[in-house]
């Protein structure tokens, strides 16, 4: 028994000696926003280079930011700009960030709300909806339902760019919310299984049942969330989608990251919905 | 009111409730089973999944589903082994013995998101091994451990005092009465009590998220020290989804699948009950 | 000694203090990692408001919407579960029992994700028609699920109480002319009594420490609401916020910290409960193959 007993364990820590070594995969994480290009992108990639790993994990660009500044990750996917907070969290570390598209945060609702009438609202009318002050479609010329606020996590990409703009502060609270959720993917769910509510998506995640605001400038001018107004710059609500790294990224990630900006990657963000860097 | 009429207010009620629990019941195992094993065909369960999970299949996500368990089992059998037959052998103070089934069995009442916490906080972060399987397991073996010991505690414990007294006369010491007489005979009800803990950990989503699961991009993990992708989350994923038709099918796939495996680890805990029994509990 | 002895000897101290002292270590570490929090914010963290950027860490509702989640959930299955144990125990004719009792334990062994899945899909949608709601997503809901959730597990240990209650004081009350209402109301359910109760309580524990099936279902927002025992609304638990926020902040912040607090105050609560289960359990050690 003694001898089985020594068997197993040498075959053991030499399993354990083995996997203990890290071995080089790309590590990346962030926003739900830019997960689906960097995941295709990734595919592709490892389709040219065999052998590479590359791990993609959502959460935000919170979270992203986070795991990047604590050294989890390689690369951070943030769908909006470092807080001030952030950087200073991680006062050793260097983040250097690479853009590869834009798209935009668009207002949107579900496809009742829409067809109903309620085509487009001035920023004003979205920041009181989202500070409670109206609370029934009918105050906008809609229908007579209430409005089911959807608003997202505190650290999410979406929701800083959204609130810097409608309610002049990216960390703003909404008194107005009804529910607090996560993912792109879970506000379209809500969304899209409400008849009378509102969110905020990236233009990518619109479909026939959330449909996109336009939005009334001050100069009553309507602009709509196109992709030509995105890259325009008209449209109001707009951002950069960022990959983020701890100073410059080593070799095997600087070649997915230029991978990403090469023409065939541009390619990926183009079909995924949002628009390439110029 | 007559007691008669009581009576038969009693029984009515009773009858309602149950049937009441069975059609609750009967309706939620009929939506899994029915939605299930329409989403499950060959290529779902061998292919990778794709776009959120809301294309492709689960393979992955069953093979890490699979060497989480199975890392979790060869931890934590060791060493509910040993705390077993500690208590049954060893320890001769009630209170002692009463203290340490408090604070083992206490385990168990942890609920399951503070698996997943602790494991954040003293692996990935104070430990430093960042988003790993291997962490991941040994967190679902933490969790299962109170099952397994109590299972192999039982069966050890129950083993007749003749056979402890009859191994001592022919002249064995202590530990070789344990390893040559006691063990084998109880060595059945740790497997049972293994399990069991599988049967549970296989489908538990919190201990898992923070430190042991990916997105996308995993495959057979490399290393200890890499994140796999498993089924309890991704339906977590998929569910987040839920409008998309194509990922709620998956979504209803992937529980039918999950659901089998802890089937089956439940039924091979029962069946290894009955057959591995100890002499003492026969 | 020799040799083999000791190793064995040093084997099991060494794994028996290691499952001993386990949890302690998660305690310890809760209760360090949230000293920060409690330090810099002491009562303030029994607030209503949950405002991480402008540092108020208020767990109010939180605790209000775990508490509510679990007097709706145990308000609804323990009556049901119970009866229906009774009918199963006592009036049932036993070839059914086999049948009965596999369904049950495989209904109990369901992970909760896929609850989760469930409500999401189908209960959130009903809860939003049934009571004309802007979203189904509602502590309600919450409740309502983890009822269901629960319900096999109350069955199982309540027909298992009493079940165990010895054939003898039914025949005996039957022999004094009694009912079968009467049979159970006075013979049998007084000594199941504390096999029944410690079932409640493990259920009132699996409720409180639930996060998957709840985090799904009940809007995640951070607030009572607005008339207090209104559960039609969105709000928050104390696991579903822990699920939520916890990957989000930074380790080592004033936020994780507060996160930390309100997984130790969790803890602490299904701890005690649990404990407290334990202790008037008849025989604990079977039910812990759940």
């Amino acid at each position: 028994m003694i001898k089985s007993v020594a068997i197993t364990s040498g075959i053991l820590l030499t399993v354990l000696i083995v996997g203990c070594s890290k071995s080089e995969s790309i590590q990346i994480a962030g926003s739900t926003t830019i997960l689906p290009v960097v995941s295709k992108a990734a595919e592709q990639f490892k389709m040219k280079h065999a052998g590479v790993r590359i791990i993609v994990n959502a959460g935000g660009s919170g979270v992203g930011i986070n795991q990047l500044g604590e050294g989890t990750i390689d690369v951070g996917m943030a769908s909006r700009d470092m807080t001030e907070a952030e950087t200073n969290r991680y006062p050793g570390v260097h983040f250097v960030t690479h853009t590869i598209g834009r798209d935009a945060v668009v207002p949107v609702v579900s496809s009742e709300v829409f067809e109903a009438g309620v085509k487009a609202l001035t920023l004003e009318q979205i920041a009181k909806i989202y500070k409670g002050e109206i609370q029934n479609w009918q105050e906008v010329s809609g229908p007579d339902k209430e409005i089911l606020v959807v608003d997202k996590e505190q650290s999410r990409g979406t929701r800083h760019v959204f609130m810097e703009v409608v309610l002049g502060d990216e960390e703003a609270q909404a008194p107005g919310a009804d529910l607090v959720l996560g993912s792109n993917n879970e506000e379209q769910t809500a969304i899209a299984q409400s008849d009378a509510a509102i969110g905020m998506l990236s233009n990518a995640w619109m479909n026939e049942e959330v449909k996109g605001l336009n939005i009334i400038m001050m100069d009553h001018s309507v602009v709509q969330p196109t992709l030509e107004n995105i890259v325009s710059g008209s449209f109001p609500i707009t951002r950069g989608l960022l990959l983020i790294t701890r100073g410059q990224p080593r070799e095997d990630v600087k070649r997915f990251i230029d991978f990403i900006l090469s023409e065939e990657g541009q390619q990926i963000v183009e079909e995924a919905g949002y628009v390439r860097i110029q | 009111m007559s007691r008669e009429l009581a009576n038969g207010i009693f029984s009515a009620v009773t009858w309602i409730a149950m049937g009441l629990c069975g059609l609750i019941l009967i309706f939620l195992l009929a939506v899994m089973i029915w939605n299930g094993i329409r989403a499950v065909d060959f290529e779902f369960l061998f292919t990778a999944s794709r776009n959120f999970g809301a294309g492709g299949g689960i393979f992955y996500q069953m093979i890490g589903s699979l060497l989480l368990i199975l890392f979790a089992a060869l931890i934590c059998f060791p060493l509910a082994l040993g705390t077993a037959i500690f208590k049954s052998e060893y320890l001769k103070s009630a209170r002692v013995q009463r203290l340490c089934a408090v604070l083992v069995y206490g385990l168990n009442g942890v609920p399951s998101v503070i698996f997943g916490i602790f494991g954040l906080v003293f692996f990935v972060n104070v430990l430093g091994t960042g988003i790993s399987w291997f962490v991941g397991s040994i967190i679902l073996a933490m969790m299962i451990l109170p099952t397994v010991v109590l299972a192999t505690y039982h069966s050890i414990n129950s083993i007749p005092e003749i056979y402890r007294e009859s191994a001592l006369a022919l002249g064995l010491n202590k530990w070789q009465v344990i390893a040559k007489v006691l063990l084998p005979q109880g060595i059945g009800g740790a497997i049972t009590g293994l399990f069991l803990g599988l049967a549970r950990a296989v489908g538990e989503t919190a201990p898992i998220m923070f430190i042991a699961t990916a997105f996308t991009g995993v495959e057979i993990p490399g290393s200890f020290f890499e994140p796999v992708t498993a089924l309890p989350t991704h339906i977590l994923a998929l569910a987040q989804q839920a409008i998309n038709e194509q990922a709620l099918q998956n979504a209803w796939g992937a529980s039918f699948v999950l659901i089998c495996l802890v089937t089956v680890f439940s039924a091979l805990g029962l069946w290894s009950r009955k057959k591995l029994k100890t002499v003492g509990l026969r | 000694m020799s040799v083999s002895s000791k190793f064995g000897r040093v084997y099991v101290v060494g794994s028996t203090f290691i499952s001993a002292t386990l949890i302690l270590v998660i305690i310890l570490f809760l209760a360090i990692n949230s000293w920060e929090a409690i330090r810099q914010s002491g009562l303030r963290l029994f607030t209503l408001e949950w405002n991480p950027s402008k540092e108020k860490f208020g767990i109010l509702p939180m605790i209000y919407g775990s508490a509510a989640i679990t007097i709706i959930s145990l308000g609804i299955a323990l009556p049901l579960g119970i009866s229906a144990a009774i009918c199963t125990s006592e009036i049932l004719p036993s070839r059914f029992r086999l049948y009965v009792k596999s369904l049950l334990e495989l209904l109990a062994g369901i992970p909760s994700i896929i609850y989760g899945l469930i409500g999401i899909v189908f209960l959130s949608i009903w809860v939003e028609r049934a009571f004309d709601l802007q979203s189904g997503r509602t502590i309600f809901t919450g409740g309502l699920l983890l009822a269901v959730m629960v319900l096999p597990t109350i069955v199982t240990l309540s027909d298992d109480a009493l079940h165990n209650v010895p054939q003898k004081y039914r025949e005996a009350a039957k022999s004094l002319g009694f009912y079968r209402y009467e049979v159970i109301k006075n013979a049998v359910l007084p000594i199941a009594k504390t096999d029944i109760i410690g079932a409640a309580l493990l259920a009132l524990g699996r409720v409180l420490g639930e996060t998957m099936a709840v985090m799904l279902v009940i809007g995640g927002i951070d607030r009572i609401p607005g008339s207090f025992f209104n559960v039609l609304v969105p709000g928050q638990t104390m696991t579903s916020k822990l699920g939520r926020e916890i990957a989000e902040t930074a380790f080592g912040s004033l936020h994780f910290s507060a996160m930390i607090f309100i997984g130790l105050i969790l803890l602490v609560f299904v701890l005690l409960i649990t404990m407290i289960a334990l202790t008037f359990f008849y025989n604990p050690e079977h039910r812990l193959y759940e």
